[in-house]
């Protein structure tokens, strides 16, 4: 097996899953009509509702849903599983499960009046699950924070030949701000000086790596390089767990992460967030696209960086540490999500991209379209961290294969690696920013009414913070990771529960959604089950038995986390259930529509 | 429609396109003040219409409809184009 092997049959997959099925629920069980007026033509407001041309709302759609997600996620799964079961999944779940949780959520906004899930679950189930939704949102986004910021500062403290690369982003993106909104320079023009200026900063990145070895040395001289805290930590040689410490320059680079996400959170959108991601946007399409045509050429050019390096299965069960267990399933199935089915794409999909349909036939190439496009990247990630030299975190066996793959263009290892190591920190460093911005919000109109503080922008920041830094400090990020996948998944089961419910009450076939809503609702459930367990017997335990306090503590949140989690799916099942079974009894009895909804 | 065209437009949606959202989002924020601070009374907002929002009328009048359903519509806190996570 090479990356060549790979990537046809990722291609020849979509085309069946997209011509053969796809087209099929579309024609058949979904019937769009392009007759039928959308939301977008209906209720045309210039910004909400907007008809837009299927090309430009596909190139929207895609940047919306693709980045991070199934990046960590086939790096994680690979490490853990092997390469073969990380790509059944990807495969399989985009096939069968991705492209419908993303197009019928889109659907099922459009049939609605452009209404979002949470209003439609709000009709459609009942009032407490759009309440339980709201406290869900709260939670993932503390989990993916967390999950984040301590990927990030790790990187950034062992790979000091990306400093130049990240601080140039950060003043690039806020020029480009300047330079958009209040210079009024082109797109054009902005977009060749920020993103040229960015990419050659990253690119002499190998070049100051002394200089910003030696700052972090400074920070770590201060405590005459003892850490700050030690702790156990499961993940680390080879998973087999082993004593792990944050020394300062560690806590200084989370520190930084995070006085970078509190400035993206409170300062207006244009000056900071909005441009920083663009300019993100670029760095990492570069080196995507680099990346993918390479490991498509390398097969001829250079074969050895095309070769497969990790073996292709690993086993059912690794152990991940003295008491963990790390079944296949549930666990692949959440610590892989974007690439694959995510439920945050359902979620934007219906209030981002469904009010701005023209046409219903736009609905799947837009939907699962976009869906496709973004198993790509997940296909990607898993190839580089597959053909990555052995050994090493798994970020540095990605950035290795991806490294390899742009190598193919001529470029000198060392700066093609620089280059994929500077697109992996970009590309989690501006998600992270914006995820503190809607934890903020969200932080905001939850209790913001309750605790009046809570709606001055800086506490509810300043909260946002520590609670991710507090998790930071337990050093398992990858428990954190499989945490956020189990809520993202979640999601996606609730946003098919809620398509299942629709189509029963349509007296339509509800199969295509109601297969993967069970699938996913109970491997989820499980999942979370299982990381509480890791992290009660594998965090918890050892490190409250030697009485280190920030550890314990941090688990034992996120072990609180997880119950919730666990118990929210449990009210929305139980209410979901009964929804489908009253709709499928008036569908039946009636022949006809059931449902208060449209369509 | 070219490929050329099709290319083009999804180069656009894929960077210039959210700039342009929300230029239209800051857009409507301002025009929204204005109009609930001149014409609230449409939607029930007691302003006391001073003899000026009348004058205004015939040039409003077009986008009062949209902006009545706007001001009705129950909203999500993640909907606008700045809470976008962008990937995840």
């Amino acid at each position: 097996m090479n990356a060549l092997i790979a990537v046809i049959i990722g291609a020849v997959t979509i085309y069946l899953a997209y011509t053969r099925y796809a087209r099929r629920i579309d024609r058949n069980v979904i019937q769009s009509d392009p007759k039928r007026a959308t939301p977008a033509v209906l209720y045309m407001d210039g910004v909400d509702f907007m008809p837009t041309n299927r090309n430009i709302l596909f190139g929207y759609h895609f940047k919306s849903i693709a980045a991070a997600g199934p990046i960590v996620g086939a790096i994680v799964a690979a490490s853990l599983w092997g390469w073969l079961p990380a790509f059944i999944w990807l495969v399989v779940g985009v096939s069968f499960m991705g492209w419908a949780s993303d197009y019928s959520a889109i659907v099922l906004s459009v049939r609605n009046e452009g209404n979002s899930l949470s209003a439609v679950a709000h009709r459609l189930i009942s009032p407490r699950t759009r309440t339980i939704l709201f406290l869900f949102i709260f939670f993932y986004l503390l989990l993916i924070a967390g999950a984040f910021v301590g990927i990030m500062a790790q990187t950034l403290d062992s790979q000091p030949k990306t400093h130049l690369g990240m601080i140039l982003l950060v003043l690039m993106g806020l020029l480009l701000g300047q330079m958009l909104y209040r210079w009024r320079v082109g797109l054009l023009p902005a977009t060749v000086v920020a993103v040229g200026i960015t990419f050659l900063a990253i690119l002499a990145g190998p070049a100051t790596e002394g200089f910003f070895r030696s700052f972090n040395g400074f920070f770590n001289s201060l405590t005459g390089g003892a850490p700050i805290v030690t702790y156990f930590d499961p993940t680390l040689a080879g998973f087999k767990g082993a004593e792990a410490e944050i020394m300062p320059s560690l806590l200084f680079w989370a520190i930084a992460i995070s006085i970078f996400c509190y400035a993206g959170s409170v300062l207006p959108i244009w000056r900071m967030a909005q441009p920083v991601v663009y300019v993100g946007f670029w760095i990492t399409a570069i080196a995507m696209i680099l990346g993918l045509a390479g490991a498509s050429l390398g097969t001829f050019i250079k074969p050895e960086i095309a070769a497969f390096q990790i073996p292709a299965f690993k086993g059912w069960n690794p152990q991940l540490g003295p008491a963990g267990v790390m079944p296949l399933w549930p666990m692949l199935f959440v610590t892989i999500a974007c690439g694959a089915i995510s439920g945050w794409h359902s979620l934007f999909g219906s209030v981002g991209t469904a009010r701005q349909i023209e046409s219903e036939a736009d609905m799947l190439p837009i939907g699962a379209g976009a869906m496709f496009a973004e198993f790509l990247l997940g296909l990607l990630a898993l190839l580089a961290v597959t053909v990555g030299a052995k050994g090493g975190s798994p970020v540095a066996t990605f950035a290795s294969g991806l490294g390899g793959f742009i190598s193919v263009f001529g470029l000198k290892g060392e700066y093609a690696v620089s280059l994929a190591f500077a697109a992996f920190i970009v590309i989690v460093l501006v998600v992270t920013q914006l995820i503190f911005r809607i934890m903020r919000v969200t932080l905001t109109e939850w209790l913001g009414e309750l605790v009046p503080p809570l709606r001055n922008q800086h506490v509810a920041s300043f909260i946002s913070v520590v609670l991710a830094i507090l998790l930071v400090m337990t050093g398992t990020w990858i428990y954190l990771w499989q945490l956020f996948g189990g809520a993202n998944q979640l999601m996606a089961a609730l946003s098919l529960l809620l398509v299942t419910i629709w189509l029963a009450a349509q007296g339509r076939s509800w199969a295509f959604a109601g297969v993967p809503t069970l699938f996913m609702y109970f491997t989820t459930v499980a999942s979370i089950l299982v990381t509480a367990y890791n992290l009660y017997y594998n965090v918890y335990v050892p490190n409250a038995a030697a009485g280190r306090a920030v550890p314990a503590v941090g688990s034992a949140l996120m072990i609180v986390v997880a119950l919730l989690l666990v118990a929210a799916a449990l009210l929305i099942g139980v209410d979901g259930a009964r929804a489908f079974l009253k709709y499928s009894r008036l569908a039946r009895s009636s022949g006809a529509e059931a449902a208060p909804a449209r369509g | 429609m070219s490929f050329a065209a099709d290319v083009k437009d999804f180069l656009y949606g894929l960077t210039g396109y959210e700039f342009a959202r929300h230029a239209l989002e800051t857009r409507r924020e301002v025009e929204k003040i204005f109009l609930a601070a001149t014409l609230g009374d449409l939607v029930g907002i007691p302003v006391m219409p001073p003899v000026y929002s009348l004058r205004l009328l015939p040039y409003v009048l077009p986008e009062i409809e949209k902006w009545k359903r706007e001001m009705a519509r129950t909203k999500e806190l993640w909907e606008r184009e700045e809470f976008d996570l962008h990937g995840i």
